[in-house]
């Protein structure tokens, strides 16, 4: 199997979805004649031409908006948002338009919006933030976050097939420093399911994205210690895989949700309600997030430091709650 | 006030097409008499809940617009555009049912008065940020180019939603990609209670056209054959590979932005004045002065009218509410589409 | 990172205490092990030292009040690592039980310091005064578990899932509850060997490590000999059986033989003090209580609960005690008073068919009885064989400060007692 960076991985995905479905458009700021701010977009204008390789104006709006009506004309439009940041500026297009047309009245909204978000490349406020939880919050919009090469390509693609709008968060962290065997052959990775990624016992860490990695930093770093963490990788976020995260609550009764997301409000709030409600009696301590905390994402390199969750802040309180 | 036809040219349509004119006439008063039921019988029965917007007064452009299309072309109509639902192939009774909450209606009671649409008739609905419907309705546009068969994308707004970035951003986009798509504004002359000097700046809207890079037309939309003309003149434009099309149709709106409202704020003067250039009015004087219908068949086809509203009503009420349960089904189209199910 | 300060539980029955004197006050520094308050318990009055180094934020309990044992009467919040290691800064309440009984098989270790609870205070305290989790309190509910019972050394002394689970371990699985979930998520594993190969390592239970350790070290410990005799209990037997069932109906208690082998046994102390001995060094620690520890076995390992002052009951006392004892040892209730302060146990290995055994002593006691089967057995009376019931009786004594003539005349006076059974029973 070839060696794929987690960013080639998602091109790779991409252009065999292109090959494989004539209705598969990709459409954003700069992804044709430059190939992407990322260059996850390189070779694709060569390739498939102007039409399904579309550079547009600077307009989140006007993108997300086209690619709707892409959709619902049955095409599987996929659009770069050069950041995750500037998919603010599409929001109404999303939470309100193609969130809700299949509720309001049934058509398929089959389209993907995918970007790097993210912090740890000193991108500022700007080119750094995590804002998943705006869209997990959006009944209707499916929400996936792969942490390695492998379920990269797998999830693009079944975001590419799904009927739904799907909002892919790639992460600008691991673009080039995730490197994987990844099967040039066509496979996918189902949306809506986790995977433990390192089995434990004594603390399940409960993650997504980059800091499914710290995670794994943290459970090797622990085992030394002879406290052995469990590290389940969500994948997806909207639907999450209640199962794999009530499976592992209850098997190690401890639980550590861990997001590079801001707190109030993220990934880890949700999941300790559900695990509260239909684990309660699995618990043997308090549920406990390491997240960044609420502020914006800062610049200097010491202040993103704080900012951001590390391997060191999830060992402190994997320590402090095996102790409890 | 709103000027018309100030800032391009405008060119008023001379042919005179008999059919043309019957369909016009009778869309024109099947929508009047269908908003009037819901207005001020329907809803004052306390049958229809929630708010109740109609197009009193603007008829002609959805009438106009509508009747411009061909198989393959779609429409993105708004809440006043209850016509171009009906043209487009939607039954007055699932029209109806949709304004009554039915569970056996176009959006099975999950949406209100016509936030209802079709794919197979190329029909998409507004949402209530209204504007948004703009770069949908690009997208729609770059799928018809592509399949090249010179179909065009028609979408109504009004001016006050012309002040949304959604707009701005539809209307470049448009003109940059080239697109077979009209932008169809009904300047009614109130967003809500808002008068078009709050709203922008500038003498007509239709100097928003040129400003992207596409022709702007300001036309009497009150006038349909003034409306039809301009539509097919976009539409010619956009068929032949030219891009897009602004066209301003300059109306009043006869009723309060909603049911509830009595839309004090607007002059008295001016609901006089336009009161005199009702569309309906109109479009009936030149049939009648051209003898194309008589007095009599006008009576008659206003029988048949009441008829066809009083019959879509009767079936639209017989349906019933949808069970509550049924709130959580149909967020997402997976394999076992809700959707696709049949009703029971 | 804040450490609870506990009021401890200053010997075996104590439950509450009261604080006499704050030694620091709100906002003062202290030292871990520096004296932080005073109490005054039914049994002692002491000092009590900081379970950790810092400030002392809060007391929860003003002097010349009483709060039950392990209640959070203060909180020092710590210096330095975030990372704190509760479980060293607990108060130790193991401190003040007298005497330096390193109960062998007792489990001790397991079995917290909350009181001995009697039944009135069982429903009053309950399980609320335990600190634990929801999921510890499933485990016990559903393997009928009293979280008193289970030492916690979690945060703050808390019970977590790891520390009931040894305790389940080692008392064996019990009488689970029926759950009324799906599948309990956390399964009381007595780990069935299954083989992969021709043999298979099974890591050992607490409980069986910590037996081993006693049973190695008193070997280590004391100069084992043994010696046995054999006692005709045509007299015990005929007692029994003529008085079980009016015994039963009167006393609601069981007529064991053990009643009748501990009164035995108490009768000869009396008469053989050094029995009821420990060494401590070059002392001779004699004991005035006769505390007979009975050993019972119990799945995964066995457990000695003790009758205290035996000496001083009758019969009828004796066998209530043990019945008493059985019936909590069974139904997992006995606390850590039951199962400490014993000077001298017997142990039953005929009640798996052995004619007799050689026990190991119970440290830091001198001397174990074991108790072989009663069976009957053709016996030499007057140069004729007769039948009779016969039971073998051994003894391990410490040669240290047992000689044989001593054991031999103890006994002897035991198989006495029993031969020429004359007490009152009923």
């Amino acid at each position: 199997m070839p060696l794929l960076t987690y960013l080639e991985a998602i091109r790779q995905g991409l252009w065999e979805e292109m090959e494989r479905d004539p209705s598969v458009f990709v459409i954003g700021e700069d992804i044709g004649v430059y190939g992407g701010a990322f260059k996850v977009t390189a070779g694709m204008l060569e390739e498939f031409g102007e039409d399904r390789v579309i550079d547009t104006p600077i307009s989140e709006s006007a993108i997300v908006g086209a690619a709707i009506g892409a959709a619902l004309m049955g095409m599987r439009p996929v659009v770069e948002m050069q950041f995750m940041d500037f998919i603010a500026c599409g929001f109404d297009q999303i939470v309100n338009m193609a969130a809700k047309l299949h509720y309001r009245w049934g058509p398929a909204v089959p389209m993907v919006i995918r970007g790097p978000s993210g912090a740890g490349v000193h991108g500022g406020p700007y080119h750094s933030q995590s804002n998943e939880m705006w869209f997990v919050h959006t009944p209707g919009l499916k929400v996936v976050a792969p942490a390695s090469a492998y379920d990269a390509k797998g999830l693009i693609k079944s975001a590419i097939r799904d009927n739904n709008p799907v909002i892919f968060y790639e992460h600008k962290f691991l673009y080039r420093r995730i490197k994987e065997d990844v099967p040039d052959q066509d496979y996918v990775v189902p949306i809506g399911k986790a995977v433990v990624r390192r089995p434990g016992t004594d603390i399940s860490v409960i993650t997504y994205g980059a800091m499914v990695w710290t995670a794994l930093e943290a459970a090797s770093e622990l085992e030394k210690e002879g406290l052995t963490l469990e590290v389940v990788d969500l994948r997806s976020l909207l639907p999450y895989d209640e199962e794999t995260v009530l499976a592992s609550t209850r098997k190690c009764s401890k639980v550590i949700l861990l997001h590079e997301d801001t707190r109030t409000g993220g990934m880890g709030g949700e999941l300790a309600a559900v695990i509260a409600e239909k684990a309660f009696e699995a618990l043997d301590g308090p549920i406990v997030r390491v997240t960044a905390p609420d502020t914006p994402v800062p610049f200097a390199p010491p202040l993103e430091e704080y900012f951001l969750p590390n391997t060191q802040k999830v060992m402190e309180a994997a320590r402090r709650l095996a102790a409890y | 006030m709103a000027g018309t036809g100030s800032s391009t040219k405008v060119v008023r349509t001379t042919k005179i097409d008999a059919a043309l004119l019957g369909k016009m006439i009778y869309y024109l008063k099947l929508t009047r008499e269908a908003e009037s039921r819901i207005e001020n019988v329907l809803y004052r029965q306390g049958k229809i809940v929630g708010g109740v917007y109609v197009g009193r007064g603007q008829e002609a452009i959805g009438v106009g617009a509508a009747l411009t299309m061909r198989a393959g072309d779609v429409t993105f109509p708004c809440h006043r555009d209850f016509s171009v639902f009906l043209i487009r192939g939607f039954t007055l009774a699932d029209m109806m049912a949709n304004w009554l909450a039915r569970g056996d209606s176009p959006t099975r009671g999950r949406e209100n008065t016509l936030h209802i649409g079709n794919v197979d008739l190329g029909i998409f609905p507004i949402i209530s940020p209204l504007g948004a419907t703009l770069p949908v309705a690009c997208g729609a546009a770059m799928v018809l180019k592509r399949r090249g068969k010179g179909n065009v994308a028609l979408v109504h707004f009004g001016e006050g939603t012309t002040s949304l970035g959604h707009v701005h951003e539809a209307m470049n986009f448009a003109a940059v990609q080239k697109l077979p798509v009209i932008f169809i504004c009904n300047n009614n002359q109130f967003a809500y209670s808002t008068p078009v000097e709050k709203q922008y700046a500038v003498e007509s809207l239709a100097v928003r056209g040129p400003a992207y890079g596409m022709p702007g037309e300001s036309v009497d939309g009150t006038d349909v054959l003034a409306v039809f003309g301009a539509v097919e003149r976009g539409n010619a434009r956009a068929r032949a590979g030219k891009g897009p099309t602004f066209l301003e149709c300059v109306t009043l709106r006869m009723t309060g932005h909603s049911a509830h409202d009595a839309a004090e704020y607007v002059p008295e003067k001016m609901k006089q004045t336009w009161a005199k250039k009702d569309p309906i009015q109109r479009l009936e004087k030149l049939i009648l002065d051209k003898k194309i219908l008589s007095r009599k068949q006008i009576e008659e086809l206003e029988g048949k009218v009441r008829e066809e509203v009083d019959a879509a009503i009767a079936d639209a009420e017989a349906r019933p509410l949808p069970p509550g349960k049924e709130a959580i089904e149909g967020v997402y189209c997976d394999t076992e589409c809700w959707w696709s199910k049949k009703r029971l | 990172m804040s450490t609870n300060v506990i009021m401890p539980q200053m010997g075996e029955s104590i439950a509450e205490g009261t604080i006499t004197k704050w030694m620091k006050k709100v906002g003062e520094r202290v030292d871990r092990d520096e004296p932080l308050f005073e109490i005054s318990t039914d049994k002692v009055d002491a000092e009590i030292p900081s379970p950790a180094a810092g400030l002392l934020t809060q007391i929860l309990v003003k002097e010349n009040e009483t709060v039950a044992v392990n209640t959070v009467v203060a909180v020092i919040d710590g210096e330095g690592s975030a990372v704190a290691v509760p479980a060293a800064t607990e108060p130790k309440p193991e401190t003040a039980h007298q005497g330096p009984i390193h109960a062998a098989p007792q489990a001790a270790a397991h079995i917290p310091p909350p009181a001995a609870p009697t039944a009135s205070e069982q429903i009053e305290t309950g399980e609320d005064d335990v600190r634990t989790s929801p999921l510890v309190r499933r485990i016990a509910r559903e393997n009928n578990v009293d979280l008193g019972q289970v030492k916690g050394t979690g945060l703050g002394g808390r019970v977590n899932k790891k520390d009931i689970l040894d305790f389940i371990e080692q008392r064996g699985p019990g009488t689970p509850v029926a759950p009324s979930a799906p599948a309990p998520a956390i399964a009381p594993t007595p780990s069935p060997v299954s083989f992969t190969g021709a043999s298979q390592a099974v890591p050992m239970t607490p409980m069986r490590k910590q037996i081993a350790e006693h049973m190695v070290a008193s070997l280590r410990t004391s100069a084992h000999v043994y010696t046995v005799v054999e006692a005709e209990m045509t007299r015990v037997v005929a007692a029994r059986d003529r008085f079980k069932e009016e015994f039963e109906r009167r006393h609601g208690i069981k007529l064991t033989f053990t009643s009748f082998f501990v009164r035995a046994c108490v009768e000869a102390i009396k008469e053989s003090p050094i029995i009821n001995s420990s060494v401590d060094g070059t002392n001779i620690i004699y004991r005035r209580d006769v505390n007979i520890g009975i050993a019972v076995a119990l799945e995964n390992g066995l457990i000695v609960p003790v009758i205290k002052r035996a000496d001083e009951k009758n019969f009828l006392g004796v066998a209530r005690a043990v019945q008493d004892l059985a019936d909590r040892a069974r139904t997992k209730r006995l606390s850590v008073d039951d199962v400490q302060g014993g000077t001298f146990t017997i142990t039953n290995p005929g009640s798996f068919g052995g004619l007799f055994g050689l026990p190991i002593i119970n440290q830091p006691q001198v001397a174990i009885m074991g108790v072989g089967a009663i069976e009957k057995r053709p016996v030499v009376r007057d140069d004729a064989i007769a039948i009779r019931h016969m039971v073998y009786l051994s003894v391990s004594y410490d040669h240290r400060v047992i000689d044989g003539a001593t054991a031999e005349k103890f006994m002897g006076r035991v198989k006495k007692i029993l031969e020429n059974w004359d007490e009152a029973v009923l």
